[in-house]
């Protein structure tokens, strides 16, 4: 479904990301870890176009991404999230999920009236239906968690990119995100998800991709790779990982 | 924290009072429109020299120029409403648009010989033109960087007009003079300010005014949910500017005669905007309450024998005591969930200041 | 050729004006991300203070430049404390229309004190000049030149090398964070401001000896100021005075090399400049990017 080939992002001299390469599957939930600073939001920028490529391709697909501006991206079918979250913050919760819906994909006509409409609906799915009329200033912070997924949702995507939606949340809450993004997935959507919690990890993903200092670590079910020595090592330094191998 | 949402359950008392102000706002609106006709018609009637009427036609006549006056900042605060108070993008050099409409009416009349009727359509049409032509490369800016640059243009373009002969140089252009025409320029300015308040209307409640207002509040966040940023924000902008210079060919013909100082005043630039913010940027009528209450005050002041200087200085003392005290507009002043008090001015000081 | 050299030379002295008058400007900015609408007039204030000086108790020119500061420093910290501290948080174009009701003010209270009447400053040594074969140096063009220069280097001292300097850069920086090691936000605004200010007294008093006095006078200079911050860079007294000198070459070379311009065009050359800096190179000639 995705495709990225080679993917390399400088700034300044520094390369954020070098020739990173992986495919995405049409209806997997694929997480996206890494230690701060591995790249991961980049590379998220880089996908919806915030970024510019300075090297390699991005195919949604069959179709070159990179060097799209970011709404086409969106119109093609491609919903993210932001790990820090922008809400429309003088609008109601209804109103910016049907900012979603109005421009979203494969709908440039859609009136207000059926954006509010399926608004409601996406709303519904996050559990933030009873707080739709609130304008987002009232919402605590999982709230707003939930409606930055229930926008990009909104946009009605194939694929949807979360940055970090359960960071910072409570372990009863990232039960509730879990759910969220398992009732999200059964409905058709294919997932990228970019973690810290491994708990999310392990209990939501098909497969995870480790990131490294702009590289492609490694790479398998989210079993192998937290077994896996060099990724034990990114994250934990050299010294762990050899205790624990032994 | 808002909790506006719960608390605008209007009571009964509070709904027939809100019916009265209504009704009196329409009655008076119907005599601001009415009045310039009956004011005029003597003038008409008796088909003189406006000179030889007297005393109360003089008067009359100000009546007239008043409103016409009002109407046209009508237009302009709620032209720039579009760009600066929808989209959020701070414009401060709006009169380019102005000076750029008037020149165009005032150019194809006093060179070109070409009829009022058929010029003044033009006149958008190049305001527009030219806010497409720098929007593209401007709007990429943000902040202060798009403000002065577009305050920068305002100035740029008149003085590039005033070097050129083609336009009449320094001495400026004579649109031939249009008689007994006093009730029509009325007319035709409050037509501009009502299509700009149509024309809020309809780009508030549609997919594109949603659009501008999610690039105010997070133009990034806009991108990614498939708003073209780039293309919003121009088409609003050319919109506004046509709608200004529309108003500026009007004044051109109206006042038959225009040059760089009169077409391109860069106070113009920061009326439409405080307006805007008195009565509230970013609603439908909070630019429209501004520019009236306003616009009054300054000609009224200017009128009644106080000098041109103490006017100004008073506009000075108003933008600071505004921005400082009442920084969302009357609109909201009055609108609001709050009550009325002094309460509602030391929150909004302790908003914004350190 | 000795033409081109006269024009170079006098682009060069113009672009020193145009650094004393953008240097305060640039901190302004630069700390408090206030774009002073009412620079021009506090540069005013300082070529009405020389003035008055000069003609009143026949103080030469340049000496009265310490005076100006002192006058303007503290106009100009009273100004930021009491007023623009108030809507420091506010979104942007609150602090525009505030410091622009500021500069509406002033102007209007020196049409009171002084009407619209031009004024001028002219010492023994006015007209004289340094003659090199065919070029001639203005004395008091280039006396502007160098305090200008001595202006900068000033400031630059006082930044980077006093304790009020780095409470500044610190604020400037992270204001949150200079509040958490005790910097006091309300004070050091208004010392910056104050200092924003004095600059442009100095400025000013250096204007008095070159051109004529009126209350509208430093309307130009606001946009101009601008023009050699986005220029040279925000941030950066360097780059400030590289934007000036630039700035000021620019303008000379363009009215005088360009058939069809004129002294008449000096805004629409600032602005085509502004409008160039903006698109190809947004952090301007020496900055950093974002």
């Amino acid at each position: 479904m995705l495709e990225l080939a080679g993917v390399t992002k400088r700034f300044g001299g520094v390369a954020a990301l070098s020739n990173v390469s992986f495919t995405v599957a049409e209806g997997e939930i694929l997480g996206l870890i890494g230690p701060n600073g591995a790249g991961k939001t980049t590379l998220l920028n880089c996908i919806s176009g915030v970024y510019r490529l300075d090297g390699g391709s991005i195919t949604f697909d069959g179709r070159r991404l990179d060097g799209l501006p970011p709404h086409q991206v969106a119109r093609l079918g491609i919903g993210r999230t932001f790990q820090v979250v922008k809400p429309f913050a003088s609008m109601t919760v209804r109103e910016n999920a049907a900012v979603g819906a109005l421009f979203g994909s494969g709908q440039a006509h859609l009136a207000p009236k059926a954006a509010f409409s399926w608004a409601d609906e996406v709303l519904e799915l996050v559990g933030l239906a009873r707080k739709a009329r609130l304008t987002v200033g009232s919402l605590t912070i999982p709230d707003r968690k939930r409606l930055e997924v229930a926008r990009a949702l909104a946009t009605k995507p194939r694929l949807l990119l979360l940055d970090e939606v359960m960071a910072g949340l409570n372990p009863v809450e990232v039960d509730e995100a879990l759910d969220m993004v398992r009732k999200v997935h059964a409905g058709g959507i294919t997932i990228v998800l970019i973690e810290h919690v491994m708990r999310v990890v392990v209990g939501v993903c098909d497969r995870v991709i480790v990131l490294h200092m702009g590289q492609h670590l490694a790479e398998g079910t989210p079993d192998e790779v937290l077994q896996d020595r060099r990724v034990i090592e990114a994250y934990l330094g050299e010294k762990y990982a050899a205790r624990r191998h032994g | 924290m808002s909790e506006a949402a719960f608390s605008t359950q209007p009571s009964r008392t509070g709904r027939r009072i809100r019916r009265a102000i209504l009704i009196a706002f329409l009655l008076v609106v119907v005599v601001v429109l009415v009045l310039p006709l009956t004011l005029t018609q003597q003038a008409a009637d008796a088909n003189l020299d406006p000179t030889t009427l007297g005393i109360d036609f003089a008067i009359n006549k100000s009546i007239v120029r008043t409103e016409t006056t009002i109407a046209m900042f009508v237009a302009l605060a709620a032209a720039w409403n579009l760009i600066g108070g929808l989209t959020g993008y701070a414009a401060f050099g709006n009169v380019a648009f102005f000076g750029l409409g008037a020149y165009t009416v005032g150019f194809l009349t006093d060179k070109q010989h070409l009829s009022f009727a058929l010029a003044l359509p033009l006149a958008p049409l190049v305001a527009a033109a030219f806010a497409g032509l720098i929007g593209v490369p401007l709007l990429r800016l943000r902040g202060h960087y798009f403000a002065i640059a577009t305050l920068g243009t305002g100035v740029a373009v008149g003085e590039v007009i005033k070097n050129l002969d083609v336009f009449g140089g320094a001495t400026g252009l004579f649109p031939p003079i249009l008689r007994h025409a006093d009730a029509l320029f009325f007319y035709l300015m409050a037509a501009n300010a009502g299509l700009a308040v149509v024309v809020t209307w309809l780009v508030m409640r549609s997919r594109f005014g949603y659009g501008l207002i999610a690039i105010r509040e997070n133009e990034e966040a806009a991108s990614v949910l498939g708003v073209n940023t780039t293309a919003y924000k121009v088409g609003a902008f050319a919109l506004a500017a046509a709608l200004t210079g529309l108003a500026g060919g009007i004044f051109a013909q109206w006042s038959s005669f225009i040059d760089q100082e009169s077409v391109f005043p860069i106070q113009y630039n920061v009326q439409m905007i405080l307006m805007a913010i008195i009565g509230g940027a970013g609603t439908l009528f909070g630019p429209v309450a501004g520019a009236i209450v306003l616009e009054w005050l300054i000609l009224s002041l200017a009128g009644g024998g106080a000098s041109a200087v103490y006017a100004q200085m008073g506009l000075g003392v108003l933008l600071a005591v505004t921005v400082i005290f009442v920084p969302r507009g009357v609109v909201d002043f009055f609108g609001g969930s709050s009550k009325l008090s002094l309460g509602y001015f030391r929150r909004s000081l302790r908003e914004t200041s350190v | 050729m000795s033409l081109f050299v006269q024009q170079v030379i006098l682009g060069l002295m113009l672009g020193g004006v145009y650094v004393a008058v953008a240097i305060g400007f640039s901190l302004v900015w630069g700390v408090l991300n206030i774009v002073n609408l009412a620079h021009g007039a506090l540069v005013v204030v300082g070529m009405y203070a020389t003035w008055f000086l000069f003609t009143h108790a026949g103080i030469d020119p340049f000496l009265t430049l310490p005076l100006d500061a002192v006058v303007l420093f503290a106009i100009g910290y009273l100004v930021q404390r009491g007023l623009i501290n108030r809507v420091i948080r506010a979104p942007l174009f609150f602090t525009l229309l505030l410091t622009f009701g500021i500069n509406l003010v002033l102007i209007n209270l020196f049409l009171l004190w002084f009407k619209a009447d031009f004024r001028s400053v002219t010492t023994s040594y006015s007209g004289a000049g340094l003659n090199v074969g065919a070029v001639t140096i203005p004395y008091i063009r280039l006396a502007a030149l160098v305090i200008a220069m001595l202006l900068a280097g000033a400031v630059g001292f006082f930044m980077n090398r006093t304790r009020t300097g780095f409470a500044i850069q610190a604020v400037g920086a992270d204001k949150d964070a200079a509040q958490l090691v005790g910097i006091d936000l309300r004070h050091v605004y208004a010392l910056t401001f104050a200092v924003g200010a004095a600059c442009a007294g100095v400025a000013g008093g250096l204007l008095s000896t070159v051109q004529a006095i009126s209350p509208t006078a430093g309307e130009p200079y606001t946009l101009q100021a601008f023009v050699v911050v986005i220029l040279g860079g925000l941030g950066r007294v360097s780059a400030t005075v590289v934007g000036g000198l630039l700035f000021g070459l620019i303008e000379v070379l363009a009215q005088s090399q360009v058939p069809g311009l004129g002294a008449g065009w000096s805004n629409a050359i600032a602005f085509a400049v502004l409008v160039l800096v903006l698109v190809l190179r947004p952090q301007g000639l020496l900055g950093r990017l974002a």
